[in-house]
């Protein structure tokens, strides 16, 4: 079904994002290069010139926030085999769906002025909301490691695995000072591993983008957060850094 | 085995002496808290600490390791084995007991061999806990306070000397061969007999019964509404399995090159609060429930491992309830537990 088993056609989408998680891509074809053995690359515009339309595997960036978005991505899912969507934006709506809570129209005279009806725009979504997602690659940005391993279990034929524990797992095997003991603040206990807890390795607490684990305990994580001193407001605002379209979605 | 002193002024000689033939590892400052580290330097080893984040465990059960590589060509697999010589040092009495426990338990049935290697070649200084670590320490009703074996040398802090216990000819040799060192006087048996016995009452009982009761009040407490209240609580976050030096579940998972040819095989640590532990190849999930995997977990500490093992799964480290977010502590829950059976 993805064409030449050996070497697969990959190709890469951006929608609404910063481009980051494509840098990282890019930057781990150069620490890995064995990768462009295993796989074709027709389309990266961040990367390259040649655009192929016969790619097997669709590595999707950005998050849909506009009607016209819709189409483009619905071409790519009837092309590709394996649709992935890549980093936070594409997989929860990320950071772009904090406009989500406020009223639209005033987000969009904020950003564009008086050629605020120049642009068109709708509430930020991941990409699930509007096609089949096959894989997903969590974070802002990715991890370079875990983009490795995706590609290598998609070559291989399997559902690329995603670690469904908290981020406290990683963080406690590396046996981190609690971000909490230090008088800060992590949601690491109900977001999803994968990062290598590389925000409360370097002191600071997780924001939460790799999305929830499935099954958190967020009444209690609030309770948690409130605890160790944050206002119910701050508490609030937390879950809404990289999770506003899940919890309107939870709340609607 | 014999009582032998060696004075502080000798400990940076014996430290440095040692890291001729060893690896040595132990507690050093780690922010505001402490972790057994490599020691490079006697300086940097914190003989004065209180505990640590995670349990010297890690360097016989490492965090991840490889248990063999292999080739998918023609199937064939090596074993890695880790016996590079090491010395912890500094390892206080409830972590002694937990390792204790760890060499039983691997040892049982199906022998590690990957634990065992690195057992083999691991030598144990303890050091004796003169006042509580925190307020979370529970080791006298767990009896783990004092330690009678399951080191090679015991080290009991005298001021300006150490007492040293042997336990093993293997820690007999160390010190013959690593520390200038004297047999005990007569005072100075008298010194470290005092300490002793001074110590005792700094440290308090914190469970409302005897640690040894613990396979009995579980047996009767399956029911308890207790577990049903920790659901509510509990966040599944694992730390409090990731931080006991008892605990010791692991997963297994392969890493295979981009070219499919080679691969390893490794072990991470595990925990049994996490949401997905025990689902099995079927697809079942037979704990759903943060209240199932709590009970899971008490039951393991308090009746399953003594059923199996002939010792109490928890020593009374206070780690779990150090790491818990939300205040989930096993004095806490087999007080509660014990207070609902005698009411
Ligand atoms: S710092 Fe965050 S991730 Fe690490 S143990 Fe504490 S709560 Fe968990
Ligand atoms: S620690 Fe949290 S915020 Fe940081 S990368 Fe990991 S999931 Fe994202
Ligand atoms: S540390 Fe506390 S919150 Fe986390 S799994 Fe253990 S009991 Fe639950
Ligand atoms: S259950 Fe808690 S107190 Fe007991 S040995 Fe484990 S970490 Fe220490
Ligand atoms: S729990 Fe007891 S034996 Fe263990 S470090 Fe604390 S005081 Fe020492």
């Amino acid at each position: 079904m993805i064409g030449d088993l050996m070497k697969p056609k990959v190709a890469f989408f951006d929608f609404t994002s910063c481009e980051g998680c494509q840098l990282t891509v890019v930057d781990s074809l150069q620490t890995h290069v064995d990768l462009l053995d295993a796989v074709e690359i027709v389309q990266f515009r961040e990367a390259m010139t040649e655009k192929g339309e016969d790619y097997a595997i669709a590595f999707v960036e950005g998050s849909i926030s506009r009607a016209s978005d819709e189409a483009r991505l619905r071409r790519i899912r009837e092309q590709a085999a394996i649709v992935v969507a890549l980093g936070a934006c594409a997989h929860l709506g990320g950071i772009n769906a904090i406009r989500n809570a406020q009223p639209l129209d005033d987000v969009r005279k904020y950003v564009y002025g008086d050629k605020a009806d120049w642009y068109e725009t709708y509430p930020a979504r991941p990409i699930s909301a509007v096609v089949k997602v096959d894989a997903v690659i969590p974070g802002c940005p990715i991890d370079r490691d875990e983009f490795i391993g995706v590609v290598k279990a998609l070559l291989l034929g399997k559902k690329p695995p995603l670690p469904d524990y908290p981020v406290c797992v990683e963080c406690k095997r590396k046996e981190n000072v609690c971000v909490f003991h230090k008088g800060g603040f992590c949601l690491g206990p109900v977001i999803r591993a994968g990062c290598g807890a590389i925000c409360p390795t370097c002191g600071d607490g997780c924001e939460g983008c790799r999305g929830l684990i499935p099954n958190p305990n967020q009444d209690s994580m609030s309770d948690v957060l409130v605890k160790y001193g944050l206002t119910v407001a701050d508490m609030l605002a937390r879950w809404t850094m990289f999770g506003t379209y899940q919890q309107m979605e939870a709340g609607s | 085995m014999s009582l032998r002193m060696i004075d502080k002024g000798s400990m940076a000689a014996f430290v440095s002496n040692l890291l001729q033939a060893y690896e040595v590892v132990g507690p050093r400052a780690k922010d505001s808290q402490y972790a057994f580290g490599r020691i490079t330097d006697y300086d940097q080893l914190r003989l004065d600490y209180n505990t640590t984040i995670l349990p010297p465990k890690k360097y016989l059960l490492p965090q991840e390791e490889v248990l063999f590589t292999f080739q998918t060509e023609g199937m064939s697999a090596a074993p890695v084995f880790d016996t590079r010589p090491r010395v912890i040092f500094g390892v206080h009495t409830c972590d002694i007991h937990a390792l204790h426990l760890l060499d039983a338990v691997f040892a049982t049935g199906q022998r590690d061999e990957h634990y065992l290697e690195r057992r083999a070649a691991t030598l144990i200084v303890g050091i004796e806990c003169l006042t509580p670590c925190d307020e979370h320490s529970f080791c006298k009703s767990m009896g783990t306070l004092s330690a009678s074996e399951g080191f090679d040398l015991h080290l009991t802090d005298l001021g300006d000397r150490y007492a040293v216990e042997v336990g093993t000819p293997a820690g007999e040799a160390l010190l013959a061969r690593y520390a200038a060192n004297h047999g005990a006087g007569e005072s100075e048996v008298g010194l470290l007999d005092k300490m002793l016995s001074e110590k005792w009452p700094r440290f308090s009982y914190r469970l409302d019964f005897d640690g040894n009761e613990l396979p009995a009040l579980m047996a009767v407490s399956y029911k308890n509404p207790i577990w049903k209240e920790l659901e509510g609580r509990c966040l599944a976050c694992g730390s409090c399995n990731l931080v006991c030096p008892t605990c010791y579940c692991f997963d297994v998972q392969d890493r295979v090159s981009m070219d499919r040819k080679t691969g390893e095989r490794i072990r991470v640590w595990d925990s049994c609060q996490l949401a997905e532990f025990a689902r099995v190849g079927s697809g079942e999930n037979f704990r759903k429930t943060r209240a199932e995997r709590q009970r899971h977990r008490f039951f393991r500490k308090g009746k399953y491992i003594p059923d199996m093992h002939g010792e109490l799964g928890c020593v009374g480290c206070g780690r779990c309830a150090r790491a818990c977010l939300v205040d989930i502590t096993p004095v806490g829950v087999w007080n509660a537990l014990h207070k609902a059976h005698t009411a």
